[in-house]
């Protein structure tokens, strides 16, 4: 029984990080039409800037900060320079965001080599810590969790209560009727982009420090945040943060009752919404 | 028109038939692989350049025939009567069960696929006491089958040209069938196919698994040829790097396929011989691609060929 609940606990770690992930990539999306494959590098690479951050100030928060803010300035150029080119067309967005995450994967294999590399916890956060009901468990994942909370409660005041919110949202149903109205919607995109581009290089920080960073973790992950996006709907943040739930507990389950076939677990949600539900769980027919 | 593109046909058959007089061992396995993943390309293809659907999967078919012949070969000492028509047995049902992907349509296909494809990935990874996990199945024999035993590279390639030239005549049999047509017609309009009668979901369900037995006999080739096979064949890099090969030589043909695996692979073996960072060479290529060259090769040399019929010198 213990182990069952650490494992849900665990489940619910891996889906905090799984939405920081997700929900940049639903968001922009649902938003702007665009489909980034790169997600996955640029958690990889704010990981390994978060890294090496981490390891010339000693401060994590800084890594979190300077992760982030390194995919943003790289996110707004691939826009800018190269997505902006493919206007809606899907195949040429996903073959040029993977030339992307090719580039990235293997400059960032040439700077931080092939090891697995872990982003240090700060101190404050090493060890474990007694959860009530007498368990022990990391103190970090119970922080990752508490983050992973904390930008999704943000992100669902700015997108529900906020004006600017309301824009994106009016934005995700109806993007030429918003720009109709004298929004400018290239800033619009600018600013959601900057914000996907920030919570997946904050998101390569902090799961670098309990999954590690290596070659091939950006296809992991991109793989795990898209299960994500499927399950919950393409475009809705509500879904994301239900499927991220759905797919780290199955993860976290599936790891523990049948190791060898941990990923397989992943197959069985997609299979069934394909039968039941193509669109996901909070997705439109568009 | 298409008397120029049978001669070029007949000219390429005729250098890869001539190839090993001229060519050493290295030259000799490029040109296999050029085949081989020629027809892995040719796989997707028939989705994307027909269809119109994006597949990241087709590694997924591409390995687990691969490792089916390996598995059979090796561990159960299986003939290759057996092992090889049971490896595209095996990829060719994969592919009837990844086809419920054929629910979804534009950027769902694509997503689901790709994550259909990693769970093979996973599972290839994972479940090492059934698959050799990272280090695969290896001393994978020449194929025999009676008294018809390959015993050489040189042979081999014989073998894979015939089959990959009888493949490239059914295949280019299918696409000017009515069912290829009807293809055509959903790539351009599914609700008008829908409209006019067709039942579009099972037609696209049919090609992704004839799609599917394909990979599944690129596969096939593959593990005789390699002679070991491993979870990177699984990878999305295989997949995505055979849609590629499709798009650099020109989609909704017969030669493309064929044409952008010689590219690719044989950029692959030149950048490498010179330059570490090939995968972001590659991710390189990917880009050009798509800004500059959509249409792939063959679409370039109809614009240039329509352009000297336009303007006549």
């Amino acid at each position: 029984m213990t182990s069952a609940i650490l494992q849900a606990i665990n489940g619910i770690s891996l889906a905090a990080l799984l939405f920081l992930l997700a929900s940049g990539f639903t968001l922009s999306f649902g938003l702007m039409r665009v489909v980034n494959m790169a997600h996955g590098a640029y958690y990889l690479l704010g990981g390994y800037i978060g890294l090496s951050v981490a390891r010339a100030t000693g401060s994590f928060a800084a890594a979190l900060v300077a992760g982030g803010l390194a995919v943003v300035v790289l996110g707004l150029a691939v826009d800018r320079f190269l997505l902006r080119r493919t206007g809606e067309n899907h195949l040429a967005q996903v073959l040029l965001t993977v030339g992307v995450a090719f580039v990235i994967g293997d400059v960032a294999l040439r700077i931080w080599g092939g090891d697995f590399l872990k982003v240090p916890v700060p101190v404050s956060l090493r060890g474990a810590m007694e959860l009530p009901g007498g368990l022990v468990y990391p103190t970090y994942r119970v922080a990752l969790i508490l983050l992973g909370t904390v930008v999704g409660a943000l992100l669902w005041i700015l997108y529900r209560k906020t004006q600017i919110g309301a824009v994106v949202r009016a934005g995700v149903d109806d993007r030429e009727q918003v720009a109709a109205t004298g929004i400018n919607v290239d800033r619009l995109f600018v600013m959601v982009s900057a914000l996907a581009s920030f919570l997946a290089g904050m998101a390569g920080v902090a799961g670098g420090a309990f999954l590690t960073l290596y070659p091939g973790a950006e296809w992991e992950i991109l793989v795990y945040a898209l299960v994500v996006v499927i399950v919950g709907g393409l475009g809705s943040l509500g879904g994301a943060m239900i499927g991220a739930l759905v797919v780290g507990l199955l993860d976290a389950y599936g790891r523990w009752l049948l190791p060898e076939f941990s990923y397989f677990v992943l197959f069985a949600p997609m299979a069934l919404l394909l039968l039941v539900r193509p669109r996901g769980i909070a997705g439109k027919d568009a | 028109m298409d008397r120029s593109r049978a001669v070029l046909a007949l000219v390429a058959l005729a250098a890869f038939a001539l190839l090993p007089f001229a060519a050493g061992p290295f030259w000799m396995g490029l040109a296999t692989q050029m085949l081989i993943f020629g027809l892995l390309a040719l796989s997707t293809d028939l989705l994307l350049g027909h269809a119109g659907l994006f597949s990241l999967c087709h590694a997924s078919f591409f390995a687990v025939s691969a490792y089916t012949v390996a598995i059979l070969q090796v561990r159960y000492g299986a003939p290759t009567a057996l092992a090889a028509p049971a490896g595209l047995l095996v990829g060719t049902l994969l592919a009837a069960v990844f086809g419920l992907a054929v629910r979804t349509r534009g950027v769902y296909f694509i997503l689901v696929t790709l994550a259909l494809g990693y769970v093979v990935w996973g599972v290839a990874h994972r479940w090492s006491s059934f698959t050799g996990g990272d280090n695969g199945v290896t001393n994978v024999p020449f194929p025999a089958v009676g008294p018809f035993r390959i015993e050489t590279h040189t042979g081999y390639y014989y073998l894979v040209l015939a089959v990959i030239a009888a493949c490239a005549l059914a295949y280019r049999a299918l696409v000017r069938s009515p069912f290829g047509l009807a293809l055509r017609g959903i790539k351009a309009s599914e609700s008008r196919m829908r409209s006019l009668g067709y039942r579009t979901g099972l037609h696209l369900y049919a090609a992704f698994v004839l799609s599917g037995a394909i990979a599944s006999l690129a596969g096939v080739l593959y593990v005789y040829y390699n002679r070991f096979v491993n979870p990177v064949s699984a990878s999305f890099p295989v997949s995505v790097e055979a849609v590629l090969m499709a798009i650099v030589g020109g989609t909704g043909t017969v030669l493309g396929p064929f044409l952008g695996s010689a590219i690719i692979l044989g950029l692959r073996n030149w950048v490498s011989s010179f330059f570490e960072l090939y995968a972001a060479v590659l991710g390189i290529v990917f880009i050009a691609t798509v800004l500059w060259a959509p249409d792939g090769i063959m679409g370039l040399a109809r614009r240039l060929r329509e352009r000297a019929g336009v303007a006549p010198a």
